[in-house]
C-alpha cells in the first residue's frame, strides 16, 4: 500500500497527522511470490566501491529471477538515515534495508520491520549460527539478517615501532599498563615527532561496550536498560587523561581532529600516532591510506577476560511497509546464502557472517581482508551484547560529547559519567 | 542625507544618452595608489583561494599523500583520481551534471519569472492587506527545512513526484523561494517611479509597464536571481536527497557525498576531483553570467 | 518623498489610493499557488506536531505544551542559542562589511574588476561541498596553514578547528570567507544607481565623497538593508557548514552546536521530531522577532526612491 492517502486534502492535514507512519501490510500468512512482474526496491549506505558491487550482484539475482527487478539506491551514511526515516514516516520505504545495529530497534521496535519468521518459504537461515541469528533479533522475533562481523582490534603502525627502536608489543597478553608504557616510550623515543596512541575508547559504543566488560560490566542490560556502572566509565576516562598527562597519548585536540578526518585523515592513517583501535574490517582502508606497516593486534586485556565480542557490522531487513515481502526474501536469501552472490560482494560488507560465505570468500582475499579474517578467528569473543535500544541510536555523538569535554577540562570523568548516563536513560525512557 | 540627495535628484527623466560615468574616468591618475590597490586585492585574493587550490592541487595527488600534505607544490602528478571519480558509480559523472543541470534550468526559469511578477505585485500595487501578505512570504522562509520535509515529502509521494524532479522544479514555479521575491522588490522600488508614469500617460497597463519598463530596468537584479538559484540549486542536498531514489536520476551532490564512507573508507582523491569537475560550471556559469550584472540603468534605461 | 518605513509603505496607498486586486491578484497567482498547495500544509502539520510526541515512525500523540516547556530545562538548547546568537552577531556584520567595502572598491573602475569579482566570489561556490570539511581543516588544523602562518611570526598555534575555545570562530571565518554572495548583490545594487543622479550632483560641484555620501550610499541602503535581513535569516538557520566541518555533532564539545544543527540531531538522529517541530517554531518566533525589528528600524535608515 505505497504513497497511500495521508493527507486527504490540505484542509484536513492537520486533523490527518497522527495518521503519518500508520500501518504497512502487516505481514501475516499469506506471503507469496507473484505471477506479475514485480520491482521491489533496496537501499544502501556506502560509497562507490559498494555500489559497484551491490550493482553486480543485482544484475547476477535478476538474470535468476527475470520475474524480478530490483532498484538499487545508494546514499551516504547521515543522509541515508534523514531518507530512510522520511519516507518510512511516509510509508513509502524501500523493500530491502542495509540496516545497522545502533537503529535496528528504533525501527524494529516500531512495527516497520517485517517479521522475517513469515518470509521463511523464500529465506533459509539454517546456515547461520544460532548465536549470529541472535543478533538479528528482537525479544526472540527475528527482524534482521546479519551481513558481516566484524570486531574491535588494536592497530599498530609498525614502520614507526622499527623507526624509533620500540620493540613490538606481543599482542596478545599484553594489559592496559603495558599498553600505557609502550605508547610512552614511543612518544619519547620519537623525541615528540609522534605520540604512542589516540584516544582508548569514549568515541563509539563498541570501546565502551569492551571496557565495561572488562569490568564485569555491560552497557546495556538484556531488556535494554543501561547498566553501565559510572565508575567503570569513569575509569575509562582517567585512564585516557593520563596517557595525555604522561606525554603518552595525543592531545585532545588532535584527537578530535582526527576523528572528525575520518579513516583517511585521522591520526593513524597520517602515521602521527603509533597505536590505535579500530575494526578489524577498517584495516584495508587504512592500509590504503597509510601506505605503512600496520597490523592488527588483540585489544590490551582480552587475553583474561574474553571481552571482546563480535559486533554484526551490519543487516538486511525487509521493511513492513513492502508489498512484495516474498520477493524480497528472496533477494536477501541470494544476497546471504548463495556463493554466486558472495564471489562479488566478498568481504566489502564485513567477513560474511554466513559461514559457508566465509570459508568459500577465504580463498581469494588480498592482504587486508586476510588480516581481518586472520584477526576474527584468532580473536577471544565473549557472548553477544545486548542490542542497542531505541533511543541509542544519537549514542556516539553523545559519548563523543561528553568524551571532549572530559579530555578538554570541563567536567571532570566522574561528574561526565553520571552526567552521560543520565542523559542516556532519559533518551531510552523517552524512547520507549 | 535624503534632503541632501533631494537636492540632488533631477525632477526630469533622464537624457535620451548617457556618457561615460564620471567616476570611471577619474581611475588611471595615480599610478603608486593604484598599484598598492593591486597588490593588496591580490593579497586578498590569495589567502582566499589558497583552500580552493589545495582541493585543485589535491585532486592531482595519489590518495596517500592528500592528508599528509597541506603545501602547494605537487611532486608527482596523479591523474588517475578523474577518470575514477568519473566512472565511480554505475552512471558516469556526466548522468549527474546533466541531471543537475536540468534540475537548475527549471529552477531558475521558475525563479525569474514567478519571484519577479510576485516581486512586481508587492512593490508597484496597491492590494488588501498587502503587508501582511508579505510578513507571510518572509515568514515561509524561516522555517528550517528539517520539519517540514516529512509533511512535504508524503504531499508530494501522494502527487506521485517522488522520485522525479518535480518536487524540485515546481516550488521554483510558484516562487516559493521569497529571498528572490524580497530581493527584487528592493530593486523595483529602486527604480524611478516617474518611468512607470511616464508609461502610463503612454497608456500602458501594467502587464506592459512590467514587460517593457521594469523587466529591463532590473537585469541586474534578475542575474543575481539567476547567478544564486544555480549555485543553490547545484548545492542543495537536503531536499534532493530525500526526492531522488533511482540513481540513474542522482545529483552532483548526491554523487559527491556518496564518495564519502567513513566506516569503511572514502576514496578522497576521486572526491575531491570530482568536486573540482562540479565547481567549473559554476564558476562558468559566473563568469559568463556576471556580465549581466553590470548591465545598471545606466545603459539600459531612458528608453 | 521621505524615508518611510518599508512596511508602512507597502500598507499604504501611494499616489494613487485605489486598490488594484485585480492585477494585484494575477502578478501573485503563482506565488498564491505555491504558498496555498505546497508551503502553508507542510508549515502548519509543522505547527501541530509541535504539540505531540511524534518519532517519525510511529503515530504522533499530542502531548499538549509538554514539548515547550521541556525547552526550559533543556542545556543543550540554551547551549545552541548561545553559539546561534555569538554567530549572528559576529559574522553578519564582518561579512556585510567587507562585502560592501569590497564591492565599493571593486566598482569604482579597478582594472581587472571581472578578475577579482570572481576570484572573491569562488569561496561561495563552494557552498556545501563535503570538500570544505577537509580544507578547513587543512588551514585551522594543528598542523594546518594558519600555523605555519603563525609560526612565522614566531607565535605558537593550536588545534584551532578542535578545541572548544576556538571551533566557533573558524567556522565564523569560513562564513566570512564565502562573502562574495552579499558582494554580488551589492555590485548588482550598486549598478542599479541612476547615473543621472551622479550627472546631476557633479553639475552641481559635488566631490566624488560628496556624491558617495549623497547619492551611492542612500540609494544603496535598499540593498543593504535586504542584505542584512537576509544574511541576518540565514545566519540563524545556518546548518551545512556545521554539519560539514564537525561531522553532524557541532562537537568539539558542542561548542559549534548551531540551533538547527541540535533541532536536526533531535528530529532525525533521536526520533523526536515533535520537539524538533517544537524548535523549528521557537527559531521563527527568534527570527521574526529579529526581522520585524529590522523593518522597524529601517524607517529611520533606508530610502526607497518611489
Amino acid at each position: 500500500m505505497q504513497r497511500r492517502l495521508i493527507f486527504k486534502g490540505l484542509g484536513a492535514s492537520a486533523v490527518a497527522l497522527p495518521g503519518l507512519a500508520a500501518c504497512g501490510t502487516g505481514g501475516g500468512g499469506d506471503v507469496e511470490l507473484s505471477d506479475e512482474p514485480v520491482t521491489i526496491r533496496m537501499t544502501w549506505w556506502g560509497a562507490d566501491t559498494r555500489a559497484e558491487l551491490t550493482n553486480q550482484v543485482i544484475a547476477a539475482f535478476q538474470e535468476e529471477h527475470p520475474n524480478i527487478t530490483v532498484k538499487g539506491e545508494f546514499k551516504d551514511w547521515a543522509g541515508y538515515w534523514d531518507a530512510l526515516a522520511t519516507t518510512t514516516a511516509a510509508n513509502d520505504s524501500p523493500d530491502v534495508i542495509q540496516m545497522d545495529e545502533l537503529y535496528l530497534s528504533s525501527y524494529g521496535d516500531r512495527g516497520t520491520l517485517l517479521d522475517l519468521a513469515d518470509t521463511s518459504d523464500f529465506l533459509d537461515t539454517s546456515g547461520f549460527e544460532a548465536a549470529t541469528l541472535e543478533t538479528g533479533q528482537i525479544d526472540g522475533t527475528q527482524y534482521a539478517i546479519p551481513i558481516g562481523a566484524g570486531m574491535l582490534a588494536c592497530v599498530i603502525n609498525a614502520d614507526l615501532f622499527t623507526q624509533y627502536g620500540v620493540e613490538l608489543p606481543d599482542g596478545i597478553t599484553w594489559t592496559w599498563d603495558d599498553y600505557a608504557a609502550i605508547a610512552k616510550q614511543l612518544s619519547e623515543k620519537s623525541g615528540g615527532a609522534i605520540h604512542g596512541t589516540g584516544l582508548t575508547g569514549g568515541t563509539d559504543a563498541g570501546s565502551i561496550r569492551y571496557w565495561a566488560r572488562l569490568h564485569g560490566n555491560e552497557l546495556y542490560g538484556e531488556n535494554g536498560d543501561v547498566t553501565l556502572d559510572p565508575a567503570v566509565l569513569a575509569a575509562l576516562w582517567e585512564y585516557n587523561l593520563d596517557l595525555i598527562e604522561s606525554g603518552a597519548g595525543e592531545s585532545p585536540a588532535q584527537s578530535v581532529e582526527s576523528q572528525s578526518a575520518g579513516i583517511e585523515g585521522g591520526s593513524l592513517a597520517t602515521g602521527k600516532i603509533a597505536m590505535g583501535f579500530g575494526y578489524n574490517t577498517q584495516i584495508t582502508p587504512l592500509l590504503a591510506a597509510s601506505g605503512a606497516d600496520l597490523r592488527l593486534l588483540q585489544l590490551p586485556g582480552n587475553a583474561e577476560a574474553a571481552a571482546n565480542f563480535i559486533k554484526p557490522s551490519m543487516y538486511w531487513v525487509v521493511s513492513s511497509q513492502s508489498e512484495h515481502p516474498a520477493e524480497a526474501a528472496t533477494l536477501l536469501d541470494f544476497l546471504v546464502n548463495h556463493e554466486a552472490a558472495a564471489d562479488i560482494l566478498g568481504t566489502e560488507r564485513g567477513i560474511p557472517a554466513n559461514p559457508a560465505m566465509r570459508e568459500h570468500v577465504a580463498a581469494d582475499l588480498d592482504a587486508g581482508e586476510q588480516m581481518a579474517v586472520d584477526y576474527i578467528e584468532s580473536a577471544a569473543a565473549g557472548p553477544a551484547v545486548a542490542l542497542t535500544p531505541p533511543g541509542g541510536s544519537g549514542f556516539d555523538p553523545m559519548i563523543q560529547r561528553y568524551t571532549q569535554e572530559v579530555m578538554f577540562g570541563e567536567r571532570t570523568p566522574q561528574e561526565a559519567a553520571e552526567a552521560f548516563i543520565d542523559e542516556l536513560k532519559t533518551e531510552i525512557d523517552a524512547a520507549a | 542625507m535624503t534632503d541632501t540627495f533631494a537636492k540632488a535628484t533631477p525632477a526630469t527623466a533622464p537624457p535620451a544618452s548617457n556618457p561615460a560615468p564620471p567616476r570611471r574616468a577619474r581611475g588611471g591618475f595615480r599610478p603608486v595608489r593604484s598599484v598598492v590597490k593591486h597588490a593588496l586585492l591580490i593579497l586578498c585574493v590569495l589567502v582566499m583561494l589558497y583552500p580552493v587550490l589545495w582541493m585543485v592541487v589535491s585532486s592531482l595527488r595519489p590518495n596517500d599523500v592528500i592528508f599528509r600534505d597541506p603545501s602547494l607544490l605537487l611532486n608527482d602528478l596523479e591523474t588517475g583520481n578523474y577518470a575514477e571519480g568519473w566512472n565511480a558509480f554505475a552512471d558516469p559523472f556526466s548522468v549527474y551534471l546533466v541531471n543537475s543541470s536540468i534540475v537548475v534550468l527549471g529552477a531558475i526559469l521558475g525563479n525569474l519569472v514567478s519571484c519577479s511578477m510576485a516581486a512586481y505585485a508587492f512593490a508597484r500595487l496597491e492590494f488588501t492587506a498587502k503587508r501582511w501578505w508579505f510578513a507571510i512570504m518572509l515568514l515561509t522562509i524561516m522555517l528550517p527545512i528539517h520539519v517540514i520535509i516529512v509533511p512535504q515529502y508524503v504531499l508530494f509521494a501522494q502527487l506521485g513526484w517522488v522520485n522525479t524532479f518535480l518536487p524540485l522544479i515546481v516550488p521554483k514555479l510558484l516562487a516559493t523561494d521569497a529571498f528572490f521575491v524580497f530581493l527584487m522588490v528592493q530593486f523595483i522600488r529602486g527604480v524611478p517611479i516617474e518611468l512607470d508614469e511616464a508609461a502610463r500617460i503612454d497608456g500602458a497597463g501594467h502587464p506592459r509597464i512590467f514587460a517593457q519598463i521594469i523587466l529591463p530596468l532590473m537585469v541586474p537584479a534578475l542575474a543575481t536571481t539567476a547567478i544564486f538559484t544555480f549555485i543553490w540549486t547545484w548545492n542543495d542536498f537536503f531536499s534532493q536527497l530525500i526526492y531522488l531514489t533511482d540513481p540513474d536520476i542522482y545529483t552532483v551532490p548526491l554523487a559527491l557525498r556518496a564518495f564519502v564512507d567513513a566506516q569503511s573508507g572514502t576514496n578522497w582523491g576521486a572526491a575531491l576531483a570530482m568536486s573540482v569537475v562540479s565547481l567549473v560550471p559554476i564558476f562558468l556559469v559566473f563568469l559568463f553570467g556576471q556580465r549581466f550584472l553590470l548591465r545598471g540603468i545606466a545603459t539600459t534605461g531612458g528608453k | 518623498m521621505s524615508a518611510t518605513s518599508e512596511l508602512r509603505n507597502l500598507g499604504k496607498g501611494g499616489a494613487t489610493a485605489k486598490r488594484q486586486n485585480k492585477t494585484a491578484f494575477f502578478f501573485l497567482l503563482p506565488w498564491f499557488l505555491g504558498l496555498f498547495v505546497i508551503t502553508i500544509g507542510p508549515m502548519l502539520a509543522s505547527l501541530v506536531l509541535s504539540f505531540t510526541d511524534y518519532n517519525l515512525l510511529q503515530p504522533a500523540e499530542f502531548n499538549g505544551l509538554e514539548n515547550f516547556s521541556r525547552m526550559l530545562g533543556d542545556e543543550r538548547l540554551h547551549q545552541s542559542l548561545g553559539v546561534t546568537f555569538t554567530y549572528v552577531l559576529v559574522s553578519v556584520p564582518v561579512q556585510l562589511g567587507l562585502a560592501l567595502g569590497l564591492a565599493i572598491v571593486l566598482d569604482r573602475g579597478v582594472r581587472g574588476l571581472a578578475f577579482y569579482r570572481s576570484m572573491f566570489y569562488l569561496p561561495s561556490l563552494l557552498g556545501a561541498s563535503v570538500a570544505i570539511a577537509v580544507l578547513w581543516r587543512m588551514v585551522f588544523g594543528a598542523d594546518g596553514l594558519f600555523n605555519d602562518g603563525l609560526a612565522l611570526f614566531g607565535i605558537e598555534g593550536r588545534g584551532w578547528i578542535s578545541e572548544p575555545e576556538t571551533a566557533l570562530g573558524t567556522l565564523i571565518t569560513l562564513n566570512v570567507w564565502t562573502f562574495g554572495s552579499p558582494m554580488v548583490i551589492f555590485l548588482a545594487g550598486l549598478r542599479q544607481i541612476p547615473r543621472m543622479y551622479y550627472e546631476a550632483a557633479s553639475v552641481d560641484g559635488a566631490s566624488r565623497w560628496r556624491q558617495f555620501v549623497s547619492v551611492t550610499l542612500p540609494l544603496l541602503t535598499p540593498i543593504i538593508f535586504f542584505n542584512l535581513v537576509l544574511q541576518i535569516i540565514h545566519a540563524f538557520q545556518s546548518f551545512t557548514q556545521a554539519f560539514i566541518v564537525s561531522g553532524g555533532t557541532g562537537g568539539p564539545a558542542d561548542s559549534t552546536l548551531f540551533y538547527t544543527l541540535y533541532l536536526y540531531q533531535r528530529g532525525f538522529g533521536n526520533f523526536d521530531m515533535g520537539y524538533a517541530s517544537a524548535l523549528a517554531w521557537l527559531l521563527l518566533l527568534i527570527v521574526g522577532a529579529f526581522t520585524a525589528i529590522n523593518f522597524w528600524a529601517s524607517k529611520y535608515w533606508v530610502f526607497y526612491n518611489d
